[in-house]
């Protein structure tokens, strides 16, 4: 009986949480003139949204952009953060703590108040409108490593110690131990990395004057500037870039599960 | 909207990425610098559409509040005192300024053996950028001197930001931007006045109208030509002027007339409200304002409004804007007009007249968006109301004078090469082209900017077969001969707009008109003693 209480209870919460996930979907797939005399019925279907939100938003050169710039963002925030976490954990040298102190720091300089000056050194580097412009500056974070050596500090010292004894240097530990414990966190930061990156507004506007170079949230804004006309197009164009984002949730999402249930159970 | 302009000069730049390694030494630096290192870069203006881009940082305190004042990269940064010494000048001596500006020579082009490419900034999206690629790709195949290359910039505030940003070989050859961007355009220096391009090429500017070409001229200067205008107009349902007894053809035309029509249709209950009023800075907060200023003879600021000299305050606070408030309160108070807050979404006054439960008869917006409103209509989107039953009429005024300020965009030549300068003209002879305009006034809803482009089809059925979109031309034309008649030119006046929108906001919410006025007022000359400090003013 309490069980269908619950179960009853998590439906409820997931049609809230759905419907407007549905009512999105619906309107998509709506012609203009009938999105608001009935926006819930999925009946007067058409595709042709989708190719109008394609060609206005050029969408397609735009979630290549993203992609390209999302995954190496991507790999390179796991990739510094991981060996920088390592380091400030697992290794001895002069003024770590300060140093330490001073990554943190960066933390409280808001984007906003570094962009103008990050600008002109895109422009002194000739890196305006390019990938090199749209990347480099976000290959490595701060969050990122914090968030990587707080996983690290709680593995045990002895470990490290007793791989040693094995004869596993500082890349063995860090590849055979360091990183597989610490997977769920690592694939934590993997996923934010991306939606950040992804979802980056101000600064690929910024930093690109050619549409060559143009991102999906890029797209989305040219399509909402002539959207109170097709709000269905402007739905559809929202869909199309959320889709990406839905499939690497979708699949991280399992790797989170693993990570977690691969510690849970003493081998 | 937290808009900010960051106030970056050449000569701090190295210092300032000095300072930046210091921030990333030292976290408690951050809350310090975060004011005066660049708050938002987003200077939203003619679309509602960037508060993405207008997040102000979480931790920006106190000086984020400061005036915003640009001085765009590329400044001589005050050492060029042309336009500072022109302030005391009488106006006898205003062609020393055209000489003292950078030069164009359109002849330099017929030297060119190779296509010149030139890039143009605009921030014309769907529709109206697909109008002006189609029509852009129609020039470069018509000859061989000029290549141009189109870059949507993803919007009006977005182009804003990036020319500001650029230094000045990372700028285009031509950019297009709003109307209020004329001051500081002209003190970036960066730009060749249209006017010297004009005169070189002996180009006949007869056709343009002199409230067009206007807007974009100070202190004798011609510094950008018109591309894509629009001006606020009013829109009312007809039905509900039938139902209340009133002639749904004869919309009111002034003050006094608004107030007895909104009175007559709240008291018949044609309709649940007047009229609607917002408190948006492009709309009823500030640039309505200007307008009403204007339709009054009044100026705006002093020094003829910026024109004759930089403007150094504001003049709203004094009779005229006075009793301007006090009308705007008495309409909500008296006159069932109903006050739908700040406009966030760009058309909610507009949205008022289509509410199922309590709609407005008459809304005040700009006369670009007539065509979005009958496509709208004429989709079906909004049950019960249909294309046919919109009319519309001139901005009603203090009195009859109907004239507008003109609003919308203008496109500025870039200092740069002198065959891409000569390429630029180029270009712009042909966007300006009776032609071109009555192409892309009928396919966007603009108004054309010179009247000889209504001699030309399209545009010419368009306004015979529907003249409500004529009403904009017309009301741009009746304007007085009178200096009031081109709007303010104030460095930071888009946040002059954004403090002035507060002050509007504060009286239709039933505040005292005087003191918001005074106290808008202070603010904005806050702004505008900054801005002309930071630029050698």
């Amino acid at each position: 009986m309490r069980r269908v209480g619950r179960y009853a209870l998590l439906t409820l919460m997931a049609v809230i949480v759905l419907f407007p996930i549905y009512v999105m979907v619906v309107g998509a797939f709506k012609p203009a003139d009938k999105l608001l005399i009935d926006p819930l019925l999925p009946t007067n279907l058409i595709f042709s949204n989708f190719g109008d939100a394609w060609r206005f938003g050029r969408l397609g050169r735009a979630l290549w952009n993203s992609l390209v710039v999302s995954v190496l963002i991507t790999v390179a925030q796991v990739v510094t953060s991981v060996l920088a976490a390592y380091a400030f954990v697992f290794l001895r040298f002069p003024l770590k703590s300060l140093a330490f102190g001073l990554f943190l720091g960066t933390l409280l300089v808001p984007l906003e108040a570094t962009m103008t000056v990050n600008r002109r050194t895109m422009e002194d580097l000739d890196w305006i409108n390019s990938y090199k412009g749209l990347t480099i500056p976000f290959l490595a974070t701060a969050f990122g490593i914090f968030m990587i050596r707080q996983v690290f500090l709680q593995i045990p010292k002895e470990m490290r110690e007793a791989a040693q004894m094995d004869g596993l240097g500082h890349f063995g530990f860090m590849r055979e131990v360091a990183v597989p414990l610490s997977r769920p966190t690592i694939g934590a930061l993997a996923l934010f990395a991306f939606l950040s990156s992804w979802n980056q507004y101000l600064w690929p506007v910024l930093i690109t004057t050619d549409e060559k170079y143009n991102t999906v949230q890029t797209g989305l804004k040219a399509l909402k500037q002539g959207g109170f006309s097709q709000p269905n197009v402007l739905i559809a164009g929202t869909i199309i870039i959320a889709l990406p984002i839905f499939v690497v949730l979708i699949s991280f999402q399992r790797q989170l599960v693993r990570g977690l249930t691969a510690g849970a159970v003493k081998g | 909207m937290h808009a900010h302009r960051s106030r970056l000069q050449p000569h701090r730049t190295r210092r300032r990425i000095v300072g930046v390694a210091l921030l990333a030494l030292s976290g408690t630096l951050a809350a310090a610098c975060s004011g005066s290192g660049g708050d938002s870069l987003s200077n939203a203006g003619i679309d509602r559409e960037t508060t993405v881009a207008t997040q102000a940082p979480v931790t920006t305190t106190g000086a984020s509040t400061e005036p915003g004042v640009t001085t765009a990269p590329g400044d001589t940064g005050g050492t060029d005192t042309t336009l500072a010494d022109t302030t005391v000048a009488p106006p006898t001596t205003q062609p020393a300024l055209l000489d003292s500006l950078p030069k164009c020579d359109v002849s330099v082009l017929d030297a060119e053996t190779s296509p010149v490419e030139i890039t143009f900034w605009h921030g014309l999206s769907n529709e109206n950028g697909d109008k002006l690629d189609a029509l852009t790709d129609v020039y470069n195949n018509s000859q061989t001197k000029v290549k141009v290359n189109l870059q949507f910039q993803g919007g009006y505030n977005e182009t804003i930001d990036k020319y500001l940003q650029s230094s000045q070989e990372n700028r285009p050859d031509i950019v297009q931007l709003p109307e209020y961007m004329v001051q500081q355009m002209v003190d970036t220096k960066s730009i060749v006045p249209t006017q010297a391009c004009a005169e070189s090429a002996d180009y006949d500017m007869s056709a343009f109208l002199p409230e067009a070409l206007g807007a974009y001229a100070t202190q004798g200067v011609q510094w950008s030509m018109p591309f894509n205008m629009s001006v606020p107009v009013l829109f009312f349902l007809k039905p509900d002027f039938v139902e209340a007894g009133l002639d749904p053809e004869a919309p009111p035309q002034n003050f006094q007339e608004l107030l007895d029509v909104s009175k007559t249709i709240v008291s018949t209950g044609a309709a649940t409200y007047s009229l609607a009023l917002d408190s948006d800075f492009d709309g009823g907060g500030g640039w309505y304002i200007e307008q009403w200023l204007s339709k009054g003879g009044n100026f705006y600021a002093d020094n003829e409004n910026g024109r004759a000299a930089p403007a150094t305050k504001v003049l709203y606070d004094e009779a005229p804007g006075l009793e301007l408030m006090t009308y705007l309160q008495t309409m909500v108070k008296e006159a069932g007009a109903v006050y739908v807050g700040d406009n966030a979404s760009g058309q909610d006054t507009l949205l008022q007249l289509a509410n199922a439960d309590a709609p407005a008869a008459m809304a005040v917006s700009t006369s670009a968006a007539l065509g979005t409103v009958l496509s709208v209509l004429g989709s079906g989107l909004i049950p019960g109301i249909t294309g046919d039953d919109v009319g519309v009429g001139p901005m009603p005024g203090p009195d009859n004078a109907n004239g507008a300020l003109v609003g919308g965009n203008s496109l500025y030549i870039v200092d740069k090469d002198p065959a891409k300068v000569a390429a630029s003209w180029d270009f712009m002879a042909y966007l300006e082209s009776a032609e071109f305009q009555s192409e892309f006034a009928a396919a966007s809803g603009y108004v054309p900017v010179r009247s000889d482009a209504l001699d030309l089809e399209p545009i010419k059925s368009v306004y015979v077969n529907d003249p409500r979109f004529k009403v904009a031309y017309d009301q741009l034309l009746s304007a007085a001969d009178a200096p009031t008649s081109s709007g303010p030119v104030i460095g930071p006046l888009f946040q002059v707009r954004v403090v002035t929108a507060a002050a509007v906001a504060d009286v239709l919410t039933g505040g005292d008109p005087q003191s918001a006025l005074t106290n808008a007022a202070q603010q904005a000359n806050d702004l505008i003693a900054n801005y002309n400090l930071a630029n050698g003013g």
